[in-house]
């Protein structure tokens, strides 16, 4: 019997996928102890359960594509394929660091490798990602543009006025409401009206559907269709992935946060793809021991090249204001 | 003699900045409009485009502020050279965070990976009774938001040349430009003039007056008045708001020894308050008088034709503001 394209993808990325994500959950649960010891500035919002949306979407792009991000995306950089060190260095605040130190967590940025960037305003990434879209398009760059954002952003007044525009553009653009059931500290569901976030969407004649965010390969196949209906001058899709944040809002926040919510153990996404490969007839145990110890050793040798790093020269300070 | 021919065949302010858009869509097909009904070009600076350059450069955009603008970062952060008409420029308080968070910031929070050639084009100023929502001018509020570059010109060869310095800026830039002034005459002069520089029209020698906009207009009239009382003004359109042409605002200070800064915008805070406060630091020693600020007092722009009259300075409050600093 032929495999179904989910499964042939399986095949195919499965593995792949598996450490990406395994990665990702390295590299938060990295910076989590860090937080505990006391050894990052600012306020890091962690995206430790989300995995399998960053992945499954980033798995479909090129070089060329550009992906717009959140407040809570290193998920999102890291599945694009950036370096865990220079992600390391800016959220430390140093000089080798992405933005040379002067992003940080909320804000990390590599255009040069497909990933314009976070943005700490909700839902101001969004509209970006749609004149990125129009300006390939424009340039005959044959490129595609994702923004991905949070359930909290599809109750800004841009995210309906972005949808607006792309849809009268036809723009190559694939909109990725991440939907992690909390609107910073409240449930998505007591600020949001309506049937559902992806309904929104289709009132714009955009064709939108709802995919279970922590099934790689379900995420994978949706993205793959809306890239490519992007690609072939369709315009623009949407995909609203349920997913779960696992940790608070950000770290930290039980300082002063009262509990706000009730104990939850949703399913793992990386279980879950283990579970998919080892239903393929993979030898996961294997497979996972191997990835772990790699991805260990290059998360703690990124972090300790990151440390390692001088603090960005006093003078950055004063530059990048202008061209 | 030989005759030098006119940059620009624009003998208006507005169609000068038509011209120098269409100048910069003819030599760089990155350079795209887009914004509020910009086919018909409401307010002037977009008029006549779509003719020459189609729909397809020429956009015309739902009003949705923050969007539009949004994607021309968007699309600026992707080679593009948008140039947005967001018709008048107390709509870019719609599209705040899209100016200041995003178009302002991104360049220096990417630690200088992105640049984003965006250019923002609204009327500014009051107009004949058009109330609080659609008279101000903004500047002070643009300056102080911070990575962008903001100009005004007041003349059709400042509107001209400053347009196309704007475009083929690789920063943010904003474009205001003064209703009142959309069909004020002048000639395209082909001394190409520069995002940072100052105009010195007329020169004198008795008191500095600073403007822009509306105001240097009305300051130039009065200058032309307190001629005959043998009183030397000279004036100095800041038409370059960032960078801000310090230097020249202090060298004028350093020759008349007295100011009047005069600004169609809430004093408080205001352009007005920057540029005395220049004077006031670093050339405390030439004033002979105190500095004299001339601005909108604390309060928004009425509708009623006698109210609006009476908040926006006029051109015989200047010359009394002159009178007053020569007292003084």
């Amino acid at each position: 019997m032929p495999l179904t394209p989910m499964a042939s993808a399986l095949e195919t990325h499965g593995p792949e996928w598996l450490r990406t994500m395994v990665r990702i959950r390295l590299f938060e649960e990295t910076l989590a102890d860090l937080y505990k010891r006391g050894e990052l500035v600012g306020v890091v919002h962690l995206s430790i359960g989300q995995e399998a949306t960053a992945v499954g979407v980033c798995s479909g792009l090129r070089d060329r594509d550009q992906i717009t991000s959140t407040h809570r995306g290193h998920h999102h950089m890291l599945a694009r394929g950036l370096d865990p060190r220079r992600m390391f260095s800016e959220i430390l605040g140093r000089a080798g660091g992405y933005c040379g130190g002067k992003g940080g967590s909320m804000h990390v940025s590599a255009p040069s490798e497909g990933a314009v960037g976070a943005n700490g305003i909700v839902g101001g990434g969004i509209p970006h990602a749609v004149g990125l879209a129009f300006a390939a398009r424009t340039l005959g760059r044959d490129a595609v543009a994702v923004a991905f954002f949070g359930d909290g952003a599809a109750n800004q007044g841009v995210f309906f006025e972005s949808l607006n525009l792309a849809a009268l553009w036809r723009a190559p653009v694939v909109f990725v409401c991440e939907n992690n059931g909390y609107t910073e500290f409240t449930p998505t569901d007591a600020v949001t009206a309506g049937e559902s976030i992806v309904s929104r969407a289709a009132v714009f004649g955009i064709p939108a559907r709802g995919v279970d965010g922590d099934e790689v390969a379900a995420v994978e196949q949706a993205a793959g269709e809306a890239l490519e209906l992007a690609r072939a001058g369709g315009g623009p899709s949407f995909l609203e992935c349920r997913t779960n944040r696992w940790r608070g809002h950000h770290e930290g926040e039980e300082s002063y946060a009262k509990p706000y919510r009730e104990p939850f153990a949703p399913a793992d996404p990386i279980e879950r793809l283990e579970q998919a490969l080892r239903n393929a007839g993979h030898d996961v145990s294997g497979l996972r021991a191997s990835i772990d110890a790699e991805e260990r050793a290059r998360i703690a040798e990124a972090l300790a090249a990151a440390q390692a790093e001088p603090e960005p020269p006093v003078e950055r300070a004063f530059a990048d204001v202008f061209a | 003699m030989m005759e030098v021919a006119a940059p620009s065949s624009a003998k208006r302010l507005a169609p000068a900045l038509a011209d120098g858009i269409a100048r910069c869509m003819r030599d760089d097909p990155r350079v795209y409009v887009w914004g509020e009904d910009v086919t018909i070009g409401v307010m002037g600076p977009t008029r006549g485009l779509a003719d020459e350059f189609g729909p397809e450069r020429v956009i015309d955009c739902p009003i949705s502020e923050a969007a539009f603008v949004g994607a021309a970062v968007g699309a600026a952060i992707g080679g593009l050279r948008p140039v947005v008409d967001i018709m008048f420029s107390s709509f870019t308080y719609v599209a705040f965070d899209q100016l200041v968070n995003q178009a302002g910031r991104l360049r220096y929070m990417t630690g200088g990976q992105v640049a984003i050639p965006l250019v923002v084009v609204g009327s500014a100023g009051a107009a004949g009774s058009n109330a609080a929502q659609h008279s101000e001018v903004p500047s002070a509020l643009l300056l102080h938001g911070g990575g962008m570059r903001v100009v005004f010109p007041s003349t059709p060869h400042q509107a001209f040349w400053l347009m196309q310095g704007a475009i083929r800026s690789d920063d943010p830039v904003i474009v205001l430009h003064h209703p009142a002034l959309g069909s004020t005459r002048g000639a395209v002069e082909p001394e190409a003039l520069a995002l940072g520089d100052a105009v010195v029209d007329p020169a004198g020698t008795d008191v500095s007056v600073f403007a822009t906009g509306l105001m240097a207009h009305r300051a130039r009239a009065a200058a032309t008045t307190l001629a005959q009382e043998k009183i030397s003004v000279e004036v100095v359109d800041v038409c370059s708001l960032n960078p801000m042409p310090r230097e020249a605002i202090l060298a004028s200070v350093e020759k008349t020894g007295r100011a009047v800064v005069v600004d169609e915008a809430r004093l408080t805070c205001s352009v007005a308050s920057e540029i005395a406060a220049e004077i006031a630091e670093r050339a405390f020693g030439a004033l002979q008088a105190p500095v004299h600020r001339l601005a909108v007092p604390d309060v928004p722009i009425p509708f009623a034709p006698n109210l609006e009259a009476a908040v926006v300075p006029s051109e015989e409050d200047i010359s009394a503001a002159v009178r007053e600093v020569l007292r003084g």
